[in-house]
């Protein structure tokens, strides 16, 4: 399938859901027409197993269950069950043997395009520093198997093997990287401290980032993943963006101009810091060429305008302000011209955040005095609520393939942080320790 | 002396080195309706001098993404082994000193103001507009600072926990700035007074009712201790 196809496909899938839904309140005779599409399927993909090949007992069965489950997030891929189809085998294999032939055939008889199966132990036996996980791909349509990976590590890694494995089969079928390996920076209250953490982007393997112990708020990714931009605050007296290094854990202050200065995004081409600032009077956004180091100031406005979020050309921007009053969301070039209002629905609308396709803005709407997800496409025509129900839903943040939306909200009772499809399906929730979790970052893809 | 404190050291060093280059002499629009406010902000610690607020901009190092592919291999009919590591991404976190002399210095602030009874203003929904009980509340606030002519005071503005945390910032800051501004028209020098927002992410409830919300939709002042 090109991506091409894929991208329409998952377009035509999220509206024929809020077509469903009867939730979209816009554009709706458009919707309709592309809504009836019904080009969008999954690959079909089965786990046939990963077994235990000597290695600790749990070893095969934790690489499955983190793989399945990274298959199923994938949205490229419909996990099936292969035992309800009559599919038992527990081992392939090498794909050689005559048994794995036979359940080729079955899958092939069953629609199942894909299957995959593996085997994981020990590198060396009573070594149990070295982990050994091997996989095969089986292809139904070329009817061969296509190719496998071998890995070798810690048993430490094993879910960042899955992971990998995972993110090949995505990148095969789809020429993209997968989001597997991404991860999820995020603010944990410590006590009345506020810090930054990252973890993998299905909620495992939480690290600490941050321990000066006030308030570090709202980080994001730099493109190349090795850095995050952040609020921090100066003996508490004074709001900076500061700038940290994630494998050396090196932090350093970008920007501390006076006032409020908050909500840093940079460019897709790392190249321009947008942010804004209340160090000339009230919040207005700017734009730091982070070579140069030249300050262009974006906005004139009496008003409050923040949380730019780029545009994945770094052709524009889209920013809150509260010009009309209550929040709402606004386009502009990312040098400040051409600025025009998006939402005219709602006294509420903010944290926007663009997808990396392009094609949806994800923001905060208020709707019935909640604070929920809403999309809307940048030319104002199509737009949809994804969450409903109690809680205020905060900070959305795109997946690097747009097919995700990672967001905290207070629907459990703390906050906490939830992943969600594009499409407003499958609520997963991320984070279960601690009193408070926020502001989630999705990495770019590696 | 401790690795953060390095760090910022190093980076006021470059802050400093910055101010004669040309893209930072660059001077920006004004703006039009909030211009008074920054009279009185602090400017933070030791941080540049007032007049060339440029100087605030450190070092970036390039951030461009320099390849694609993320180490993908694909799938390989005859697979050599990969090794995987972990861990490499993300450094363990220095444990910091700071965190243990932000506590100390802010019960030092808490006891101060709880010594000077200085009274918190409340504010509605969405709103940062002064009520009559916030005026009576700044009254009193007021006639402290005055009969106490060396205090430095902050007044902090906080958020209930509805609405997003980048916009109840701003709230938050609009929310101080009134507070700081009433202070002001009552004859409380501007010199004296500094605001910053702590937006909803410092509540003192925490509870998800309407007192509560009520409780944290607030200006807060502090009397500052130390430095």
């Amino acid at each position: 399938m090109t991506q091409a196809k894929l991208i329409s496909a998952l377009v035509g899938g999220l509206l024929l859901v809020a077509g469903a839904l009867g939730i979209l309140e816009s554009g709706a005779a458009d919707v309709f027409l592309e809504a009836t599409r019904p080009d969008f399927q999954k690959i079909s993909l089965g786990v046939v197993g990963i077994q235990n090949a000597g290695g600790p007992d749990w070893l095969g069965g934790r690489i499955e269950e983190v793989l399945k489950k990274d298959v199923k997030r994938s949205l490229v891929f419909d996990l099936v069950d292969l035992p309800s189809l009559g599919i038992k085998v527990h081992s392939l294999g090498t794909g050689m043997e005559s048994g794995a032939r036979a359940a080729f055939k079955q899958a092939a008889e069953n629609g199942v395009s894909v299957l995959v199966w593996g085997k994981a132990g020990l590198k060396e036996a009573d070594k149990e520093a070295d982990v050994n996980v091997e996989g095969f791909v089986y292809d139904t349509g070329s009817d061969e198997v296509i190719g496998g990976k071998r890995y070798a590590g810690s048993p430490s890694v094993v879910r960042l093997m899955a992971h990998r494995f995972a993110d090949e089969l995505v990148f095969r079928y789809t020429g993209e990287p997968g989001i597997a390996r991404t991860k999820i920076a995020y603010v944990a209250e410590h006590g009345t401290a506020r810090e930054l953490f990252v973890m993998d982007y299905d909620g495992y393997d939480a690290r600490q980032l941050t321990a000066d112990g006030f308030l570090n708020l709202m980080p994001r990714w730099s493109p190349d993943r090795r850095f995050l931009v952040f609020t921090a605050y100066r003996n508490r007296n004074t709001q900076d963006i500061d700038m940290i290094e994630l494998a050396t854990g090196k932090r350093w202050t970008v920007i501390s101009l006076g006032g409020l200065n908050i909500t840093p995004a940079l460019s897709p081409d790392g190249n321009f810091l947008a942010f804004a600032s209340s160090h000339e009077g009230n919040s207005e956004l700017y734009r730091l060429d982070t070579r140069t180091k030249a300050l262009q100031r974006l906005t004139v406005n009496p008003s409050g305008d923040l949380s730019p979020s780029w545009s994945p050309t770094g052709r524009e921007l889209v920013f809150v302000s509260d010009r009309g009053g209550g929040p709402q969301l606004f386009l502009m070039g990312s040098d400040g011209s051409n600025v025009r209002r998006l939402t005219f629905e709602g006294d509420y609308n903010a944290a926007p955040v663009w997808s990396p396709r392009g094609n949806w803005i994800a923001y905060v709407c208020r709707m019935r005095k909640e604070y929920k997800l809403c999309v809307i496409s940048p030319d104002g025509q199509k737009r949809m609520q994804l969450t409903t129900g109690p809680g205020v839903d905060d900070s959305p943040s795109w997946s690097p393939d747009g097919r995700h939306l990672v967001f905290s909200s207070t629907a459990d009772g703390k906050s906490q942080i939830y992943m969600i499809n594009a499409d407003g399906k499958d609520i997963e929730r991320l984070t279960f320790e601690g009193t408070h979790n926020s502001a989630p970052s999705w990495s770019p893809a590696s | 002396m401790n690795k953060t404190l390095c760090t910022y050291g190093l980076v006021l060093i470059m802050g400093m080195a910055l101010i004669g280059m040309p893209g930072c002499s660059k001077k920006s629009v004004q703006s039009g309706g909030d211009s008074q406010a920054t009279q009185g902000m602090a400017k933070g610690g030791s941080s540049g001098s007032q007049d060339s607020p440029k100087s605030g901009v450190g070092s970036f190092p390039d951030t461009g993404v320099q390849s694609s592919g993320g180490g993908l291999r694909g799938l390989d009919k005859n697979p050599s082994e990969e090794r995987v590591g972990g861990g490499t991404l993300l450094a363990k976190v220095d444990p910091s000193s700071s965190a243990g002399r932000q506590m100390d210095e802010i019960r030092a602030e808490q006891a101060a103001s709880a010594a000077a009874g200085l009274r918190d203003v409340l504010f509605a929904y969405d709103s940062w507009t002064i009520s009559e009980d916030g005026r009576q509340a700044l009254t009193r606030d007021a006639e402290w600072m005055k009969s106490t002519p060396s205090a430095q005071v902050k007044v902090e503005g906080h958020c209930d926990e509805r609405g997003t945390s980048a916009y109840n910032l701003v709230l938050g800051e609009k929310r101080a700035k009134a507070a700081r501004n009433y202070l002001v028209e009552l004859g409380v020098g501007a010199n004296r007074l500094s605001v910053v927002s702590y937006g909803k992410e410092r509540p003192s409830c925490n509870e998800h009712t309407e007192s509560c919300y009520q409780q944290n939709r607030r200006g807060h002042l502090v009397v500052k201790t130390g430095k």
